[in-house]
């Protein structure tokens, strides 16, 4: 398993890092060394009927419809790093298409 | 009673930065539920303990403000990810601390400064506030001076609580008594846990304790987990995934500092998640991103969910035959020197081999001090069954209570 | 040129559930509250906090999957859908991908095109809504409200069933009648509550593969379901006829120009990275819960349709009408049983005439109460009022209430049956006519109703119509002409 330096890339663009041209080596190295280790599951034969195991309750447990937010001591404007007349802001969707509404 | 908290855990107090330039002094405008309990039971935060960006490292090495010496040996990591809070309680400075465990990252730092840790059953303790890793594996646990210590803390942060979904609906744990005896007990040695290039120090203070448990009545049995070589990479695998997601959320946009004053978001994306990560985030968080990516998720995550499932069943079948409780070496070595594993992630993961099975298995275990290996302390672990916490904790009570730790092994 | 091609269209709906709190935390989930004031650490996304799902969404959604027949799954799971926006604060939406909460089942509804027709439901998930962005609040910024995120939505997806923009509107109207009559979703596009994103592809007529589609999205209104539809349809057809291929992209409707644009993205953006969220439990809901939300639900418009059909003697076209809303259904029901029972058709062309109309300019309300117009109608069927008069007693009642009978007193609109009178009336009208004697003598007799009209005229609506005709008729038989 191989990671090449446009996998790092494109996985990069896909988790939005930015990666210097010169990280590129030493990370696809790393990947490629993770990958290659990790990969070594497959070598047990396929288990087809095998459900996946997940910890905690077998069901979800649900609240009630009311309106009773968990509490914040300090409101947005106190820990946003830009806010606004009771607005987030981020610079405009540059990239990102514009949709109405 | 003081108790610190580690740097992932929000309290209203002190700065939650987990470690990461990317939530350098953030604040908390909550509370997490451990830290409401113990403050309920009059419990006084002493302070937040420096840890692994995130929880991800062995070694809190990975921490953006610096590493945490090992308190008897500067040249030495305290392990990690909970390095800063073994290191306090083993200092004397706190007689525990709260930590968290996504692989080991309680055990393996109590293991490496000589206190004890203990990671509950998944679902024992709510997560809520606990910032997440690698949500199917966190636990917050507990590290404390003595068994005792860790014990009753864990007992004030356990049971229910309906902001946590995958907390079970159970009351707070019992603390059990100080037993005579651990007869009626039977305990199961792994013998994947023995591997033949085992440091032989390490091998010789574990003989020491299965001597101990057996001398206390203990019935003591060699048992078989055989998917237990797949642990680490399985584990590599589901971490990483859950944590790209767990970690999309660092985005600058509404906490947070912003690394640049970006024209365009999603170049304040890229700048921010690029700057405010470290290197090891960085990569589990690429590896994370590939495993679930199109055309890789059956080869890897769907494959390492049923790998899962069959450790598990290792447990399970092993449990079922009547074994209690398991005894292994928390970690195959003592304390390793700062930089050794820094570029080798590889390297570095496999000393979370003896650990990562109970978070894969959601099961409890703890890590208890078992001796000393050329003067440096290393634990030994029990792993029980679900919801039976207490039963370990009762023998890991006797064991403490036998064992030299203080002695060469 | 559009008779040579086909039209494929499939449906995405997302509506909004009908719950006072959020999907996995406790915020108000209500509309118009300043930005940023129903937010907590859950839907704000911050470090540590956990979602806990509600209770009532997920009956509801549950109600919505029973009422369009699906299979409701015992156990299904929430999943991650991972991608990065602005208004996603977590960087991922609660969804459910691999094993959703319902699946199979189907809609009938009235085509335009071929009648009774049945649109397949091929899924139905739950879901958090996003936030909003705002491009033109300020200058080069943009800004989020998190009001909105962590709303509790449903998606139903249908197969690519409608042949016509026209046909899948009608399908959405149907659904959305559903929707609003158990009570799921108020169904309001203007909010926001009801969203459809459409799958659009064209094939040459015959053809049995389906050809590229596109997804249209934006739609935000119900009035440009069926424009956004037929321009994007209108283009495909352009492009292939000209020789090119469509491309698959998602194309956003903008109904200022009434036109597509293709939205700008790039191809990984759509690698969501679906994997089960690991902090909730699978959604496990017994038989038990399935059949209390079946018995929550209540009969469905096509139900209701087929039954005023058969049990009022009713059109199918009448029967639609008076069972596209709830509300309505229930009153016209009520007038038919209201005291000794009015007549079900005349009862009906009551509703659907005076009744909506006069709800329609105000407010939607139904200002006469049902059991006033039972009287009323049956005033009209016992020959004490003309049509005509009732209609007055109705608005008058409408806007001051009233008993029928009182009404039509006080107004003085009574009808006079009485055979003196009446002749009076009609000799009156037969005198101030002379021209139109003349031509009914001649044998235009269809005058006769002419003359009816004119006695209601010079009685000011009092005189019974059935009355006036007759003594119009015997005045006629016995003299020969009128005269």
């Amino acid at each position: 398993m191989s990671v090449t330096h446009d996998d790092v890339r494109k996985i990069a663009r896909l988790a939005e890092f930015e990666v210097g041209e010169e990280a590129l080596p030493l990370l696809a190295e790393h990947m490629s060394r993770i990958l290659e280790y990790v990969a070594q599951i497959n070598a047990v034969p396929a288990s087809e009927g095998v459900k996946p195991f997940v910890p905690g309750p077998d069901a979800v447990r649900f609240r009630p419809d009311e309106v009773k937010p968990p509490p914040l001591a300090f409101g947005p404007a106190e820990f946003a790093p830009a806010f606004r007349d009771g607005f987030f802001l981020v610079p405009k969707l540059g990239q990102f298409e514009q949709e109405q509404g | 009673m003081p108790v610190a908290v580690k740097d992932n855990i929000c309290t209203l107090e002190y700065v939650t930065s987990c470690g990461s330039r990317i939530l350098e002094g953030y604040r908390s405008p909550y509370e997490a539920t451990a830290v409401n309990k113990l403050k309920a039971a009059g419990a006084l935060i002493a302070g937040k303990t420096n840890c692994d960006e995130f929880g991800m490292g062995s070694s809190t090495e990975h921490s953006a403000f610096g590493r945490t010496l090992h308190p008897f040996d500067k040249t030495r990591v305290p392990g990690g990810s909970s390095g800063g809070s073994a290191a306090l309680v083993a200092a004397g400075a706190v007689p525990a601390a709260l930590g968290s465990e996504t692989g080991g990252s309680v055990r393996q730092p109590a293991s490496l400064c000589g206190v004890v840790g203990i990671k509950p059953t998944y679902g024992r303790v709510s997560r809520y506030g606990l910032v997440a890793f690698g949500s199917s594996l966190d636990q917050i646990g507990v590290l404390g001076r003595s068994v005792h210590d860790a014990a009753r803390v864990l007992s004030v942060i356990s049971g229910r609580d309906p902001k946590d979904a995958t907390c079970e609906d159970r009351d707070s744990l019992r603390l059990p008594n100080v037993p005579e005896s651990l007869q009626g007990f039977v305990i199961g040695i792994p013998k994947e846990y023995f591997p033949p290039d085992l440091d032989p120090a390490v091998r010789r203070a574990c003989d020491r304790a299965i001597r101990l448990l057996r001398e206390l009545g203990a019935a003591v049995r060699d048992v078989a987990l055989p998917h237990t070589q797949y642990a680490v990479p399985t584990y590599y695998i589901i971490a990483p995934a859950e944590a790209s997601s767990n970690l999309a959320r660092y985005d600058g946009v509404r906490y947070g500092p912003r690394f640049d004053g970006s024209e365009d978001v999603r170049a304040l994306y890229r700048t921010t998640r690029g700057e405010g990560f470290g290197a090891e985030v960085r990569r589990r968080v690429l590896v994370g991103t590939y495993v679930l990516s199109s055309g890789y998720y059956d080869a890897y995550y769907r494959k390492a969910q049923q790998m899962r499932a069959l450790i598990a069943q290792d447990f399970r079948n092993v449990f079922d035959r009547g074994v209690d409780l398991l005894f292994t070496p928390t970690t195959p070595t003592p304390a390793f020197k700062a930089g050794e594993k820094i570029d080798d992630p590889v390297a570095m993961y496999l000393s979370d081999i003896f650990t990562v099975t109970a978070n894969l298995a959601g099961l409890p275990a703890i890590s208890v001090p078992i001796g000393r290996v050329k003067g440096l302390p290393i634990g030994g672990q029990l792993v029980g069954q679900a919801f039976l916490d207490d039963e370990m904790l009762e023998a890991a009570y006797a064991l403490e209570r036998a064992v030299p730790a203080g002695e060469e092994a | 040129m559009a008779n040579r091609w086909e039209t494929v269209i499939g449906l995405e709906t997302h509506v909004q559930l009908r719950t006072v709190s959020k999907m996995f935390c406790g915020c108000s989930a209500a509309f118009g509250a300043p930005p940023n004031t129903n937010v907590c650490p859950v839907c704000l996304g911050l470090p540590g906090a956990l979602p806990v799902p509600n209770e009532l969404a997920l009956k509801l959604a549950v109600r919505a999957a029973l009422g369009l027949g699906c299979t409701v799954h015992p156990r299904s799971l929430f999943a991650r859908k991972n991608y990065f926006y602005p208004d996603l604060p977590k960087g991922y939406q609660i969804s459910q991908f691999e094993q959703p909460l319902a699946t199979a089942g189907s809609l009938s509804y009235l085509s335009p095109d071929q009648g009774i027709a049945t649109a397949t439901i091929v899924r139905l998930h739950v879901e958090e809504d996003a936030g909003k962005s705002l491009h033109d609040r300020f200058p080069k910024q943009t800004a989020i409200d998190l009001n909105r995120c962590g709303v509790p939505l449903i998606e139903i997806v249908t197969g690519p069933d409608f042949r016509s923009p026209h046909e899948a509107r009608a399908y959405l109207l149907t659904l959305k009648q559903v929707l609003e009559y158990a009570a799921i979703s108020e169904c309001d596009m203007e909010k926001g509550s009801l969203r459809v994103d459409a799958n659009v592809s064209v094939r040459r007529a015959g053809e049995t593969a389906l050809g590229t589609k596109t997804e249209v999205k934006n739609i935000n209104s119900f009035a440009f379901v069926e424009k956004a539809l037929t321009v994007e349809r209108d283009r495909q057809i352009a492009v292939l006829e000209a020789g090119g291929t469509v491309a698959q992209q998602t194309m956003l409707y903008d109904s200022k120009t009434n036109s597509v644009r293709p939205q700008r993205s790039k191809e990984e953006s759509h690698d969501y990275r679906y994997f089960p969220d690991p902090d909730l439990p699978p959604l496990m809901l017994s038989e038990e819960f399935v059949a209390e939300q079946q018995t929550q639900l209540p009969e469905l418009p096509a139900k209701k349709r087929e039954r005023f059909v058969e049990k009022y003697g009713l059109s199918v076209t009448d029967a639609a009408v008076l069972t596209a809303e709830r509300a309505v259904a229930d009153y016209y029901e009520t007038v038919v049983h209201a005291g000794s029972g009015a007549d079900a058709k005349l009862a009906a062309n009551w509703v659907m005439t005076e009744v909506l109309a006069d709800a329609k300019d105000h407010g939607e309300r139904l200002r006469v109460q049902p059991g006033a117009l039972a009287g009323l109608i049956s005033l009209v069927r016992g020959g004490t009022l003309s049509h005509q008069a009732a209609k007055r007693v109705f608005s008058e009642m409408a806007e001051h209430g009233g008993e029928p009978r009182n009404v039509a007193e006080a107004l003085g609109l009574t009808q006079v049956a009485d055979t003196g009178v009446v002749a009076g009336w009609v000799s009156e009208v037969l005198g101030a006519h002379p021209t139109e004697v003349e031509r009914y003598r001649k044998g235009e007799t269809k005058l006769l109703q002419f003359f009816v009209g004119q006695v209601m005229k010079v009685s000011r609506g009092k005189a019974d119509p059935k009355l006036a005709q007759r003594v119009l008729e015997e005045r006629a038989r016995s003299l020969g002409d009128l005269k």
